[in-house]
C-alpha cells in the first residue's frame, strides 16, 4: 500500500509553475529520492507533502488519509531541513522533546523514555545536555534526525540533509543514513540535487525537471533506460553523449565509448573516428573530450576511460573508438523521449 | 639591489606621508567629533552637576561652597521628591511592561503579509515620528477636563452622567485626579514609545530563519507556542536591549509629564526629572536640582549593567 500519494499536485507562484502536476506513490518502507537540479520544484514538492505550502491544485494523502487541507502537525510526518533547524536556545534533550511537548499529551516519564529511545537509535546519548552550537555538523544531523523520529512518524522527509556536511563526512553519513533507514524500515522521501547520493541511497528515484517528474524508477532503470534526453544527460558524470542522427538523437554513455585496438571489429560494435581535443586525468579515470563525425556533422562527445585501459590518447590525434550498439539509446528529435531503435548496424 | 631597496623605501615614505593611509591618525580624526561632543555636552555638565550637588550654588549666588551631603539630606526629607522617586519607578515599570507586551503583539502583526501593510507600518511609526511636544499637546486636548472627546463618548454610552458607572459626574477629569493623571501619562507615554520597541522587535523576529519557524510547525507547535517557546527566546538578547533603552528613556523623560500635567495635580505626577527641573531651573536652587538629577544616575547605571550582562549570557551563536 502506498504510504504517501500525490495526485495532480500543482503549485504556481504567480506565473511560475514550481510544481506542475506531480503524481507519486511512495510504498511502505521505501526510500524514494527526488532528484533534480536547483529550481526544479523538488523542495516545493516536499514542502507541500509536509504541509508547509498549500497546493494550487491536486491531492495529497498520507497513510490512506486525505491530508491536503491539514496543517503539518496533523500529518504524522517528521522532517529534517537542510540547515537542520535546531532550536539554538534549547539543549539537545529539549530539541528532541519539543515535538512531544507540543502534543501536550505525554507525561514527563513518557517524554523521557521516548527521547531516550530516539537518541539510542542514533547513538547520541552523550550529547543530551549540550546546545546546538557545541555540536559538529554530523552530530547536529543526528539530533535533527532524532527529533524527526521521536513521534514515530508515518513518513520521514529529508531535504538535502547531507549537503551541509563536508565531502569526506558526506560519504559515511550517506552510508549510515541508508543503513539506519533500512533498519527502522521507515518510509522516507529524500530530496537532493546530488545524483551520487540519489543513485547510492534510493530504492527508487524520481527525476524532476521544470516542475514535472520526468522519470521514476530504480537507480539502474533510470541510468540505463533513461526516458528522455534530460534524464540521460542529468545522470552520470559526465552525462550521456547526444549525437544528432537524422530524425533521431543518438545517445551513449561516456564509459561505453572506448579505444578500438585496430583489430577486427567485434560483431555488434560500431567504430567512430574520434578526434581528441583534450584529456583530463581524474585519478581513477581519464576523461577524453573530442569530436566525432556522424551524418556529416561534427559533435563534441566525451569518453571515460578507467585506468585499466592503458592505450595512449593524445590531444590533436585521431583514434578509432568503438561502441557496442546494445549501449546505444535512441531519442525522438522533436520530443526528446526515448524511442525504439530504427536499425541495428 | 640597492636601487630596488631605495625605491621601496621611497614608496613607503610617500604612503606614510598621506593621511588617508595612516590608520592611527585617521582613526583619531574620525573619533574626534564624537569625543568632543561627549566631553562638551555630556562629560562637562555631568562633572558640573556632581560639583553643584555638593555645594550651595543657586542662580543668585554662583560661588561654589562645599556643603557635603546637605543637599541630598534635604531633598530626601521633602515629600515631593520621595513621591517623585516612587512615581518614577511606577511610571517606568508599568509603561515598560505595557510596551513590551504590546510591542510583541504589534511586531507579530506587522511581520505578517497583508494588504495595506505599508500603510499600517507607517501608522505604527507615526507617534514616534511626531515631535513629542506636538503629540502630547494633542493628548492634552483629548484628555481635557471639559472638552475631552473620551468624556463625550463615555457620556454617549452611558458610563458617565446620571445613572452611569461613576455617579452623576459628566467628566472624568483625566489629568486632574491623583491616580488617573498618572495612568493617563503612562498611556500617552506608551503611545509615544511603542513604535521604537515594535520596530526593534520586528527586526529581531524577521531575523529568525524561516527553517526554524517551519520546523516548529512540523514539530506540531501551535502559533502561540512557536512564538513563546521558539521565537521570543531566540530574540531575548534583542528584547533585553529594547528594554534597556526603554528603561533609560522612560526614567529620564520629562516632556510627556511636563506638558500634560506639570507634575500636578498638587505634586502627584512628578517624576524625578520634572522635579529636578522645577527645583533647579524654575526654582533656581541649582545645587538641589543637581542632587535630584544625580539620584537617577546610580539607578540607571545598575540597570544598564544588569541588563547587558543578562543579554550577553543569553546570546546565541
Amino acid at each position: 500500500m502506498a504510504v504517501v500519494e500525490t495526485e495532480g499536485l500543482k503549485k504556481y507562484f504567480d506565473d511560475v509553475h514550481a510544481v506542475d502536476g506531480v503524481d507519486l506513490a511512495i510504498q511502505e518502507g521505501e526510500l524514494l529520492v527526488i532528484l533534480g537540479p536547483s529550481g526544479c520544484g523538488k523542495t516545493t514538492l516536499m514542502r507541500m507533502i509536509a504541509g508547509l505550502e498549500k497546493p494550487t491544485a491536486g491531492e495529497i494523502s498520507i497513510g490512506g488519509e486525505q491530508v491536503t487541507q491539514l496543517p503539518p502537525r496533523d500529518r504524522k510526518i517528521g522532517m529534517v531541513f537542510q540547515s537542520y533547524a535546531l532550536y539554538p536556545h534549547m539543549t539537545v534533550f529539549d530539541n528532541i522533546a519539543f515535538p512531544l511537548r507540543s502534543e501536550g499529551v505525554f507525561t514527563k516519564e513518557e517524554i523521557k523514555s521516548k527521547v531516550e529511545w530516539a537518541v539510542g537509535i542514533l547513538g547520541i546519548q552523550l550529547l543530551l545536555k549540550r546546545r546546538p552550537r557545541q555540536l559538529s555538523g554530523g552530530e547536529r544531523q543526528r539530533v535533527a534526525l532524532a527529533r524527526a523520529l521521536v513521534k514515530e512518524p508515518r513518513v520521514l522527509l529529508l531535504d538535502e540533509p547531507l549537503s551541509n556536511l563536508d565531502a569526506k563526512l558526506r560519504a559515511s553519513a550517506r552510508d549510515e543514513l541508508q543503513r539506519f533507514q533500512r533498519r527502522l524500515g521507515i518510509t522516507t522521501i529524500f530530496v537532493t540535487h546530488d545524483q551520487i547520493e540519489a543513485m547510492g541511497m534510493g530504492d527508487r528515484i524520481a527525476v524532476m525537471y521544470a516542475g514535472k517528474v520526468r522519470q521514476i524508477g530504480t537507480p539502474l532503470e533510470i541510468y540505463h533506460d533513461s526516458e528522455d534526453t534530460f534524464v540521460a544527460t542529468f545522470l552520470g558524470s559526465p552525462g550521456m553523449n547526444l549525437v544528432d542522427y537524422g530524425d533521431y538523437i543518438l545517445g551513449f554513455r561516456p564509459e561505453n565509448f572506448h579505444p578500438h585496438d585496430g583489430a577486427e571489429v567485434p560483431p555488434g560494435n560500431r567504430v567512430f573516428d574520434f578526434s581528441v581535443e583534450r584529456v583530463e586525468y581524474l585519478g581513477a579515470d581519464r576523461l577524453v573530450y573530442g569530436m566525432i563525425n556522424e551524418a556529416s556533422e561534427e559533435t563534441l562527445v566525451v569518453a571515460k576511460l578507467p585506468t585499466t585501459v592503458k592505450t595512449s590518447v593524445e590531444p590533436g590525434q585521431q583514434y578509432p573508438f568503438a561502441l557496442d550498439v546494445g549501449d546505444l539509446h535512441y531519442f525522438d528529435k522533436e520530443t526528446g523521449r526515448r524511442t525504439t531503435p530504427v536499425e541495428q548496424r | 639591489m640597492a636601487t630596488t631597496a631605495s625605491v621601496e623605501r621611497g614608496t613607503m615614505a610617500r604612503a606614510g606621508g598621506r593621511l588617508a593611509d595612516r590608520e592611527g591618525a585617521l582613526g583619531m580624526l574620525f573619533l574626534a567629533p564624537s569625543v568632543i561632543y561627549i566631553v562638551a555636552l555630556v562629560g562637562f555638565p555631568f562633572v558640573l552637576a556632581i560639583l553643584f550637588s555638593f555645594s550651595d550654588v543657586t542662580v543668585g549666588d554662583t560661588s561654589l561652597d562645599f556643603v557635603g551631603l546637605r543637599n541630598f539630606r534635604s531633598i530626601l526629607a521633602s515629600p515631593q521628591f520621595v513621591r517623585g522617586l516612587q512615581d518614577s519607578f511606577v511610571f517606568t515599570i508599568i509603561s515598560q511592561i505595557l510596551i513590551i507586551a504590546l510591542a510583541n503583539v504589534l511586531a507579530v502583526v506587522m511581520a505578517e503579509n497583508f494588504r495595506g501593510k505599508w500603510l499600517a507600518r507607517m501608522l505604527v511609526i507615526l507617534p514616534w515620528a511626531t515631535p513629542i511636544a506636538l503629540g502630547t499637546l494633542g493628548w492634552l486636548w483629548l484628555l481635557d477636563s471639559k472638552f475631552s472627546p473620551f468624556d463625550w463618548i463615555l457620556q454617549q454610552v452611558g458610563i458617565l452622567g446620571p445613572g452611569g458607572l461613576f455617579g452623576p459626574r459628566l467628566h472624568m477629569n483625566f489629568l486632574g485626579r491623583e491616580y488617573l493623571a498618572m495612568a493617563s501619562a503612562i498611556v500617552v507615554y506608551v503611545w509615544r514609545t511603542l513604535p521604537l520597541s515594535t520596530v526593534i522587535l520586528m527586526a529581531g523576529l524577521t531575523s529568525i530563519p524561516q527553517d526554524i519557524v517551519d520546523q516548529a510547525q512540523v514539530d506540531g507547535a501551535s502559533y502561540l507556542r512557536t512564538h513563546l517557546r521558539v521565537k521570543i527566546p531566540m530574540i531575548y538578547p534583542i528584547l533585553i536591549i529594547a528594554l534597556l533603552f526603554g528603561v533609560i528613556f522612560t526614567f529620564t523623560d520629562m516632556v510627556v509629564i511636563y506638558v500634560l500635567t506639570r507634575g500636578g495635580p498638587v505634586y502627584y505626577t512628578h517624576v524625578v526629572p520634572t522635579w529636578a527641573y522645577i527645583k533647579g531651573i524654575q526654582g533656581g536652587a541649582l545645587s538641589e536640582g543637581a542632587a535630584v538629577a544625580l539620584f537617577l544616575f546610580p539607578v540607571l547605571l545598575g540597570v544598564a549593567m544588569l541588563l547587558l550582562r543578562v543579554a550577553r549570557r543569553m546570546e546565541i551563536s
